[in-house]
């Protein structure tokens, strides 16, 4: 009852948001209004203002910055024809060889920092976040991550990335470190550590996800820490089908202990996608996929096995005319892990499998160039032991601002309901998350 | 107790390869240059120089804002078909066709390959290439110039002239022909050019308000002049008292031509008309931008006509 409750709740919360956020994310129609009457008063003020009159061309400062903008511009023009006949040949400061300091060729850096505020309203002692599903987060302030990314080529052959993770300020991580290399035509080569391609939140940078904390079945399934991120060497074909279609293939190292963390070094994991991709029409598109992996874990020398299945589907509407100012993007995941138990030689009894399988579904939808509103459900529970863990239930709203491509500040709402008390103590938790969200230098890559 | 182990790896890569013979059949025997180009305007010259020795496709539509354009698969499947790009450069497209022709494992058109043509090579001069520092504080700015060339006529006839060469140097053998065509696409807007500037010889040192500086080419071009932006800055939408001003000095200027290119959402345009007074010309500044336009002489025909047009009805310049 509770449940669909809240589902409804959920639901009048997302088509309510523009007016509960009267303020910030109002209809486009009373905007524009309001956007009027502030432009009124600014006129009535310019023209009221001592500078302002009818005969003299130029007056207040802000209508000379036009002429001033006219003025640097036919500087610009007769520089562009000193550049193009002098750049590059004879060099500049940064490109200078004869001092041994030669920037010229330094990567494509950018860097991203995550400052988040948390409020959870059950179980503040410290030390407690992360010890269960759902809580990652403590009450309080924290930099959530700061990661170095740089990008460049390695030769004619090779394209090399490097990702560096800073956590909690204290611990780094090698997020990423591969290159990647198309040997023939139609297929490329990823090898090095890197986010690998199971389902599609798997693939992504803490500062990339759609919400500030990660769906809830990918953390179960896959693990809390990075999810499936392997050394491996990974094949990518793109396959000649009438629609967009990828086929990967890792040979990973298995080094995920939720996963394959096997006792030999010989036992290595393997993971395969398929990535389909359809248009419908010029605005929109329908992605389907389908993963699986699996590898030997660490339970014992018996064959036992991980198996992970995932499917995912992600229809994104985004009108051509207005990509920017408008889009929708529906997504959701399934993913399972069948891991088997290990066999005690002393007792001769095999544990239980740890079994799991969860789904998310969310949406995101664009209202204004700047802003969005976003709600998701997540489920974990699906195939798992009755003896198991509890089944969970997460509902999640979502509104945030972006200024830019390059920082956004985001408030997250989360209620989650568990089974029953379990060892916590409580069954039923509310958050409300805050995040900003900015990257300063190279333009980073637009995923799709 | 000895560690067992079945070993699945071979249907793996049974399965795999199998995969691969599929995709491995030969399907790179064209008849035809495949040519992908980034806009239309781009793939319009190149339908003029390549004819029917070339297949031509394009990534952004007409109506569409090339400074954003989503990196689909579906356009990673038709890059991997080609065997040139074109694009404009300057940065224009820098935030989405990397992915694109990394997406498509198309050696052919990596940087560096005579399939990959950055058609801003062979533009001179370059319009505003910012002075000092380029920060994101000035939004997003075209860090190495202006890359709406395509705008200026002239600059059509370059374009013209870089990819003959180009696809010359990939097709020998049609060497003369592909020359022949460029010269003949020339000649045709050459002739077109007078007629332009005739019709608007009347308004050189006009100024006009635009949205985006899309339009500084063609302005350099035909003596036209901007009197301001209705973006803060590239990308950044207008405050209040950004238009305020705007609207302020057209009225001090007499000024009252507000062009807004088809893919901004006109209705700051209509709100700064209607407290300056003036109107709005909502004009296509891509071939194909509109059904009406299709080759690059009507978009430059169009555009030239729709401005004279509304000029001539100006209560001032
Ligand atoms: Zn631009």
């Amino acid at each position: 009852m509770q449940r669909f409750l809240l589902a409804t709740g959920l639901c009048v919360f997302l088509f309510s948001a523009p007016e509960i956020f009267a303020q910030t994310a109002k209809g486009p129609d009373e905007e524009l209004k309001e956007f009027e009457k502030l432009m009124d008063q600014e006129i009535l003020e310019t023209m009221e203002s001592k500078e302002y009159e009818e005969e003299k061309p130029l007056g207040s400062k802000e209508l000379k910055r036009l002429d001033l903008m006219e003025e640097r511009l036919k500087k610009v023009e007769g520089v562009a024809r000193q550049r193009t006949t002098t750049f590059g040949t004879r060099g500049n400061a940064l490109g200078a060889t004869s001092t041994g300091v030669n920037r010229l060729f330094n990567p494509a850096i950018s860097l991203n920092g995550l400052f988040t505020g948390a409020y959870r309203s059950e179980d503040n002692r410290k030390g407690s976040s992360g010890s269960a599903l759902g809580n990652e987060f403590d009450t309080g302030f924290d930099v959530q991550e700061l990661e170095f990314n740089a990008v460049a080529f390695v030769d004619n052959f090779l394209k090399g990335v490097m990702v560096l993770a800073l956590h909690d300020l204290d611990a780094i991580e090698i997020e990423e470190t591969y290159v990647d290399f198309v040997p023939f035509q139609n297929l490329s080569i990823r090898a090095g550590k890197y986010f690998t391609p199971f389902g599609r939140h798997n693939l992504l940078h803490a500062h990339q996800f759609p919400f500030i904390d990660a769906p809830l079945a990918n953390v179960a399934v896959l693990g809390a820490e990075d999810g499936i991120n392997e050394v491996a060497l990974g094949i990518n074909p793109i396959l000649p089908l009438p629609w967009f279609s990828e086929f990967n293939f890792l040979i990973m190292d298995g080094r995920n202990d939720e996963l394959f963390d096997s006792d030999f070094s010989d036992d290595l994991a393997y993971l395969m996608h398929s990535k389909n991709l359809w248009d419908l029409g010029e605005n929109a598109t329908l992605e389907l996929g389908a993963s699986y992996a699996f590898g030997q874990n660490g339970t014992s020398f018996e064959d036992t096995r991980t198996h992970v299945v995932g499917g995912d589907m992600t229809l994104i509407w985004s009108p051509l005319n207005r990509t920017r100012f408008r889009s929708l993007i529906w997504q959701s995941e399934y993913l399972a892990k069948f891991k088997s138990g290990a066999f005690d030689p002393t007792t001769a009894a095999a544990a239980p499998d740890e079994d799991v399988g969860g789904v998310y579904t969310s949406i995101q939808y664009q209202i204004h160039q700047r802003w969005w509103i976003q709600g998701r459900y997540g489920f974990v529970g699906l195939h798992q032991d009755a003896r198991a863990d509890e089944d969970t239930h997460r509902y999640s709203a979502l509104l945030a601002f972006a200024n830019s491509e390059f920082q956004s500040i985001r408030l997250q709402y989360n209620f989650i309901d568990f089974e029953d008390n379990g060892s916590r103590g409580f069954d039923e938790e509310h958050q409300v998350l805050l995040q900003l969200n900015f990257t300063i230098g190279s333009h980073p890559a637009h995923t799709y | 107790m000895l560690k067992n182990k079945s070993v699945p790896v071979g249907n793996l890569l049974v399965a795999w390869c199998l995969g691969f013979f599929l995709f491995g059949t030969p399907a790179n025997v064209h008849a035809k240059l495949h040519i992908v180009s980034t806009t239309t305007d781009l793939a319009a010259i190149a339908e003029e120089v390549g004819r029917n020795l070339v297949e031509v496709n394009f990534i952004c539509r007409g109506y569409q804002d090339p400074h954003y354009v989503d990196p689909k698969p579906s356009f990673m499947r038709l890059m991997n078909q080609a065997d040139l790009l074109l694009y404009h450069g300057l940065d224009l497209e820098g935030t989405w066709l990397p992915q694109i022709i990394e997406g498509s494992r198309n050696r052919k058109v990596r940087f560096g390959q005579m399939g990959n043509l950055d058609m801003s090579l062979g533009i001179d001069p370059i319009l505003e290439i910012p002075q000092g520092i380029v920060d994101r504080s000035m939004g997003d700015i075209h860090p190495f110039g202006n890359p709406h060339y395509s705008m200026d006529p002239v600059n059509g006839m370059t374009l013209a002239d870089s990819m003959a060469e180009r696809l010359s140097i990939l097709d020998p053998d049609n060497e003369k022909t592909y020359h022949a065509n460029a010269e003949d696409f020339k000649s045709r807007v050459a002739s077109k050019l007078k007629e332009w500037h005739e019709k608007l010889h009347d308004f050189e040192g006009t100024r006009i308000v635009t949205y985006h500086r899309s339009w500084s080419y063609f302005f350099h071009r035909f003596g036209l002049k901007y009197l301001g932006n209705i973006e803060i800055r590239p990308g950044i939408l207008p405050s209040p008292r950004h238009l305020a001003e705007l609207a302020v000095e057209m009225k001090r200027r007499k000024s009252d031509l507000i062009l807004n290119a088809n893919y901004y959402p006109p209705k700051w345009a209509e709100l700064l008309a209607k407290k300056s007074g003036g109107r709005v010309a909502v004009l296509p500044v891509h071939i194909k931008g509109e059904p009406q336009v299709n080759t690059y002489i009507e978009l430059i025909d169009y555009l030239v006509d729709q401005i004279a047009e509304k000029l001539s009805g100006s209560a001032g310049k």
